[in-house]
């Protein structure tokens, strides 16, 4: 059993899991940009219908929503080494939190692919007609008109995304990585006030997200201004622009015969 | 002048254009009527190749496209050289009024900004929006977003602007607005082909009317003597479902 509950504690232990926030913090932006990479590489074999290549990116996609974080964290860091022994790679010296940014990457690689899927199909067919019109490349279209438009209405998935990885990021004490849990763990080895561990704990996942659930707002109130019906100034929510835009996007995709 | 020749296009086996032959002289404005699944849209698309022909060849000027075999540059001249107006006016819904003439200009035709800028407003100005520029396509209304597409076409400095039906999505009161753009570039001796369901405009505005059924074209001559005296049985048809009574003599 712990000690008995004491609220100085969780000051306390709040205090010194702060410093901590960075590792945590690494791994999610780490592992993020990774995914973006790995996202963008495997939505586009499905995007422009490669017939090989569309097979194992769904595969790939399948599998790291399919299966939990925290077994995914062990085959990567266990089983990834042993199958690069059998081709003669050494890789016991490479520093675990190499192994836990690939895992968190993979795994957000296979949301973000599908949300760029369902981004780019979701700009209209017709704006990429009207760039080929003007006489743009499919290049050009794509970087000039259907990304930034992707890229906006993508926001509030990589938002969950993001945060979800900050919260999953937790399990990587598992594998005996330093990050806020982790360390939280070893607090209490001594004091035994596990409670006010846990709460100082929570609440520092807590204002982490808060803090970047705000942030996204507002990227997201910036790269959609376009569809506010009301002036730039005008900070009115907005949440019924926002879901006109979705059935707009699910007309266009119906129109497209998508094969979502 | 732009010229096709025998074109021809099939979606699987359906055949919906076979083999269309037709010459627009330069400064001409030719509307293209029928009804519809006549496949008017589909050749009018086929000339930018936003719709790929099966084959026959497209010319503007000098410039030639073979549709069995087109290269990628050729394509992209093509596009180059015509101007598109859409039904659902298309426009960038992330870049204002003023961006969205902007973007070709400074893009493809590499116009530094600043020139690009007053051609584009000058533009806007024509076609009424001068005090608009800044407005994103989900402030302004159909009639608005359509004027905006049409001074996007006339920015390029095209060869042919294609007009895809561009009132039938505005509401009745809004069209008005944009036949009036549309009449007064005409006036301008810009070619232009237009795909049409108002009648009145078409007879008022084109100096050559094509009407189109089934993937081929039916008749075709000045307005005066399709829409009075039509010699096809099957134009007569369609006029006078189409037409009030009033509207012509026969």
């Amino acid at each position: 059993m712990g000690a008995q509950f004491d609220i100085a504690y969780v000051y306390d232990y709040f205090l010194k899991l702060l410093p901590f926030i960075r590792i945590s913090l690494v791994i999610v932006i780490s592992s993020i940009f990774v995914g973006l990479g790995v996202g963008f590489l495997v939505a586009l074999p499905r995007l422009y219908k490669i017939s090989v290549l569309q097979r194992i990116s769904q595969v790939y996609a399948s599998f790291f929503r399919g299966t939990p974080i925290l077994i995914q964290l062990f085959l990567i860091y266990y089983g990834l080494p042993e199958i690069l022994k059998l081709v003669n790679v050494d890789v016991s010296k490479v520093p675990v939190l190499f192994f836990v940014i690939l895992a968190y990457g993979l795994h957000a690689g296979a949301y973000i692919s599908e949300g760029i899927r369902a981004a780019v199909t979701a700009v209209d067919r017709g704006q990429v007609e009207a760039a080929y019109a003007v006489g743009m490349t499919g290049f050009q279209a794509f970087t000039r008109i259907v990304f930034p438009q992707a890229l906006a209405i993508s926001i509030p998935i990589l938002a969950n995304l993001i945060i979800a990885t900050l919260k999953d990021t937790s399990l990587a004490f598992t594998l005996g990585v330093m990050e806020l849990t982790g360390k939280s763990q070893t607090l209490v080895t001594v004091s035994r006030h596990f409670v006010e561990s846990y709460i100082a704990l929570a609440l520092v996942y807590f204002i982490l997200s808060l803090i970047l659930e705000r942030l996204f707002n507002l990227a997201e109130r910036r790269l959609l201004r376009h569809e506010s019906l009301v002036s730039k100034k005008d900070k009115v929510p907005m949440g019924r622009k926002w879901l006109n835009r979705t059935l707009e996007a699910e007309i266009a995709l119906s129109k497209g015969g998508s094969s979502l | 002048m732009i010229k096709l020749k025998q074109i021809t296009k099939s979606f699987g086996r359906q055949q919906v254009l076979k083999g269309i032959d037709l010459t627009v002289e330069k400064g001409e404005v030719v509307a293209i009527l029928g009804p519809s699944g006549s496949g008017k849209t589909t050749l009018l698309r086929c000339i930018n190749y936003l719709e790929k022909p099966s084959d026959g060849e497209i010319s503007i000027d000098e410039f030639t496209v073979h549709c069995r075999k087109p290269n990628k540059k050729d394509i992209h001249t093509l596009r180059q050289k015509t101007a598109m107006v859409f039904q659902n006016y298309n426009l960038f819904r992330h870049k204002t009024a003023l961006e969205n003439v902007m973007e070709g200009l400074v893009i493809v035709k590499k116009l530094p900004k600043e020139e690009a800028r007053n051609k584009s407003i000058e533009l806007l100005e024509k076609v009424g929006l001068g005090n608009k520029l800044d407005s994103y396509p989900s402030q302004l209304s159909g009639g608005q977003q359509q004027r905006v597409g049409i001074a996007r076409a006339l920015a390029l400095n095209p060869e042919v602007i294609l007009f895809d039906e561009p009132t039938s999505a505005l509401d009745p009161e809004l069209v008005g607005e944009v036949l009036a753009v549309i009449r007064k570039i005409a006036k301008e001796g810009i070619t232009m082909i237009i795909v049409t369901h108002e009648m009145g405009f078409a007879q008022d505005v084109a100096n050559h009317v094509v009407f189109m059924d089934e993937g081929a074209i039916v008749e075709e001559g000045p307005p005066k003597v399709i829409f009075q005296s039509p010699k096809e049985e099957r134009t007569k048809q369609f006029l006078a479902r189409i037409t009030p009574e009033s509207a012509y003599s026969i």
